[in-house]
């Protein structure tokens, strides 16, 4: 069996539930509970055991739809029920008149509720279908598939991974990661050419953290890789990067910053992003928008700050953990950076005496360090805004010969890029792409491109920076 | 020596990519002499349509940058596994980037993975597979080509690869992947004309974790018996995709337009339609439009999961049973 470490399910560990097809993402717990549909699951029975366990749900009193877990080490089936009947016809005697089934909605209730297995209740709902035997062998399997979804009551724990967590968003709500079908994930990183080493510059403005988790995983545990996931927002979106239980040290090379902090600093300097947030703070937040700079910009951004210092005042502890865990990779990858970010501590230790350096300006520091020390390898973006400023901003910190990839679920803005960055004469291989992905359905004699496909594949924009 | 770090400048011995258009690109190996028809060596120049090319000249030239040439320019690049596979010279067919990705992703690949590829045939889909599971992981590639195996080793040491992967001359239908890799593998993918028949060996070949073992095929019936014998060997969660990549055309364009109301009204001048003929508006318009062909298959995708060894067994407890 597994004796590794990272096979055991741990409070705190991200987990996902498979329950028949469905799928959902669990944070482990000391007293979880979770729901599926309707019921509700207590939780806690899965703690210390390995992944790919499987568990029946069993209801805590008969008649309540709340249940704890047991570990099984065999699931019935509904395949054999169909055995012990005699096979399926064809269907030419059926009439849909929608009282094939004797059961009434109560009765089958009941029964449900008596406490009687998923399989037995099966068993009456078939005995008591007046077409079931008309149907064929075909339909009758297909009838078991949807009951077991239905009134089997097993999950099994799976461990995260990127095409796991992707299905899952990408299945219950695809907007949340902002349409990102596979295929245009998957070309993403291929078209950044991210790896295990180099920089990597990702703007992302929400999409759960998925693109972010998945160039993260490219990158890969100790390895010397770094990522700036640049964001618009207050916080980075980071729900999915949570997700996949990255150990701290990969985590660390996750440098997660506000884009405008990002851009102020690196071409102003920290006074700048300082004066402006204790002018802002001093206002009280009420601002009167100088004409030189878009309105969305400064507002949001100031929030940003804003919120952002809040946030570090009340995480005070987290902050001194945080600050060790960086050092430490800096030791590993660049000794003298290290020295530098100490004496600059120093120095801005004295100037600013008001305002403690918090969190975010330490992450932005670092970030603007790295492209300082570094051209990036590879630019992924992923905007639900106009990509084009965007992209223009980043541009200037790839290097020459390295690839970018936008990502944007409209081909319109992709177009208007195109045709700006073709007449800018400094990127080649400019392609504009949209793919077409459909499932299949392969059975002995019954193979055929799945029913329904998603046609939201979304567009993108790839190409190489030259000089 | 120029796929496994960036690099600024142009050595000896780099291969590079000459990017002269959107569809030509061409790989070129930093020497100064290569050997003609005849088997004598001779100065390394490559013909393009804007002129002749010294290979050797590109020594200390810059990545991503212009290269004059007698009647234009060209650009180098340095390598990518896409621009690889765009420009590797052929000996079988080969699996394409949009292909290639998807394989990538459904594999769930990452640095320090152990993969398992047959056959390599030109080393497309290789050269992706090394950028994944580098630097902790292995590549583990076979084909009973002998020719294509010793040809894509030279390629992995040219472009500095060679740490990262294995590869082997061996019929893996008869022979399986070999002993010595035994539960040791994470993924197994397979681009042959009989998939079913390596998975017997895939199955003591995946770790007793388990693993992903994932086919592509050209044939419909290729995917059946393949689906047909992993689900009897106790491979679960499968599924099968087709990706199409279609690029779009961007271009700006003047449509005309036609003045046609005026015809309503009687008109006292002169005829408003014979007006509107001589002095045509028009309105400019960035238009999209898909190539006229694309390929419209390339193969089917089929990805599975192997449970861990002790889930395993209670599956073929269940079967027996039955
Ligand atoms: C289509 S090519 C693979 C192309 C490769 N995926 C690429 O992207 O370049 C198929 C290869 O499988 C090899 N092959 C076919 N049957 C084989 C077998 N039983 N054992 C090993 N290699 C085999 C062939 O020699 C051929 O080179």
């Amino acid at each position: 069996m597994c004796e590794n470490e990272d096979d055991i399910i741990t409070v705190g560990k991200y987990v996902i539930i498979k329950k028949q097809n469905f799928k959902k993402i669990y944070k482990v717990a000391t007293n979880g509970i979770l729901t599926l549909g309707r019921d509700t699951v207590q939780m806690h029975e899965i703690i210390g055991k390995t992944f790919w366990t499987t568990f029946e749900m069993i209801p805590v009193k008969k008649g309540k739809r709340t249940y704890f877990l047991k570990e099984v080490l065999e699931t019935e089936s509904l395949n054999d029920l169909l055995s012990e009947l005699p096979s399926g016809n064809d269907n030419r005697t059926i009439v849909d008149d929608g009282t094939s089934q004797k059961l009434s909605k109560e009765e089958i209730l009941r029964l449900q509720e008596s406490g009687k297995t998923g399989k037995e209740i099966v068993g009456s709902l078939i005995e008591n279908n007046k077409s079931f035997l008309d149907r064929t062998e075909y339909s009758q399997e297909k009838y078991l598939k949807k009951k077991e979804q239905k009134y089997l009551r097993y999950i099994t724990i799976w461990k995260p991974n990127i095409s796991l967590l992707h299905d899952v968003y990408f299945q219950l709500d695809h907007n949340k990661i902002g349409n990102l079908r596979m295929d245009s994930l998957s070309q993403l990183l291929s078209y950044s050419d991210v790896q295990s080493d180099g920089l990597y510059i990702l703007y992302d403005s929400g999409s759960h953290g998925m693109p972010a988790a998945a160039m993260l995983n490219r990158i890969g545990a100790n390895t010397e890789g770094h990522l700036i996931n640049l964001h618009p927002g207050n916080v980075p979106q980071l729900a999915l990067v949570n997700a996949m239980n990255f150990p701290r040290e990969q985590l660390d090379r996750l440098i997660n910053v506000n884009i405008y902090s990002f851009l102020r600093l690196y071409y102003q300097g920290e006074s700048a992003v300082l004066d402006k947030i204790s002018k802002k703070v001093h206002n009280n937040c009420i601002n009167k928008i100088k004409e030189n700079e878009s309105k969305n910009d400064d507002e949001s951004l100031v929030n940003n700050e804003i919120s952002q210092i809040e946030e570090t005042d009340m995480k005070e502890g987290n902050l001194n953990n945080i600050n060790e865990s960086n050092d430490k990779v800096e030791h590993s990858t660049n000794g003298s950076l290290k020295r530098k970010r100490d004496e600059s501590d120093t120095h801005e230790a004295v100037k600013v005496t008001v305002v403690k350096k918090p969190k975010w300006l330490m992450e932005t520091q670092y970030a603007v360090e790295l492209v300082k020390g570094s051209k990036a390898r590879g630019l992924v973006i992923v905007a639900k805004e106009h990509p084009l400023n965007i992209v223009t901003a980043l541009l200037p910190f790839l290097g020459f010969s390295r690839p970018f990839a936008i990502y944007h679920a409209h081909r319109e803005p992709l177009q208007e890029t195109y045709m700006m960055l073709k007449q800018k004469q400094n990127v080649i291989n400019l392609r504009l792409l949209s793919n077409f992905l459909r499932s299949y359905q392969v059975l002995p004699d019954r193979t055929h491109p799945d029913i329904l496909t998603s046609d939201t594949g979304g567009y993108l924009l790839s190409g190489y920076l030259v000089q | 020596m120029s796929f496994n770090k960036v690099k600024e400048f142009i050595e000896e011995g780099d291969v590079i990519i000459l990017y002269l258009g959107h569809n030509n690109m061409h790989s070129l190996e930093i020497k100064a002499k290569i050997p003609n028809k005849n088997g004598e060596m001779v100065d390394n120049v490559f013909q393009t349509k804007y002129g002749a090319l010294k290979v050797f000249s590109l020594v200390g030239h810059k990545y991503g940058t212009k290269k004059k040439l007698s009647r234009g320019w060209a650009y180098v690049l340095q390598p990518t596994p896409e621009l690889w596979t765009l420009t590797v010279p052929h000996r079988t067919q080969i699996i394409y980037s949009p292909d290639i990705s998807l394989i990538l992703h459904l594999m769930d690949l990452v640095p320090g993975s152990i993969v398992i590829e047959t056959g390599t045939g030109s080393g497309s889909l290789s050269h992706a597979l090394i950028r994944v599971i580098r630097p902790h992981g292995h590549l583990f590639t076979f084909d009973f080509h002998e020719q294509r195996v010793n040809i894509a080793q030279a390629e992995f040491e040219k472009h500095g690869l060679s740490k990262f992967v294995s590869s082997s001359c061996k019929d893996v239908c008869i022979e399986g992947f070999g002993k010595e890799l035994e539960t040791k593998a994470d993924a197994i993918f397979l681009d042959l004309p009989h998939p079913w028949l390596a998975i017997d060996y895939a199955v003591s070949t995946l770790k007793k974790s388990g693993g992903k073992l994932c086919s592509f095929s050209p044939c419909i019936e290729q995917v059946q018996r393949t689906c047909a014998k992993l689900i009897s060997k106790g491979f679960i969660e499968l599924n099968t995709y087709e990706c199409l990549q279609r690029e779009v055309h961007v271009q700006y364009k003047n449509l005309p337009i036609l003045n046609l109301e005026c015809l309503q009204y009687e008109n006292v001048d002169k005829d408003m339609a014979q007006e509107s003929e001589n002095e045509k508006q028009e309105v400019k318009l960035l238009t999209a439009m898909h190539a006229r062909s694309l390929p419209g298959h390339t193969g089917f995708i089929t990805i599975a999961t192997l449970p861990p060894f002790h889930v395993r067994k209670m599956e073929i407890n269940l079967k027996s049973k039955d």
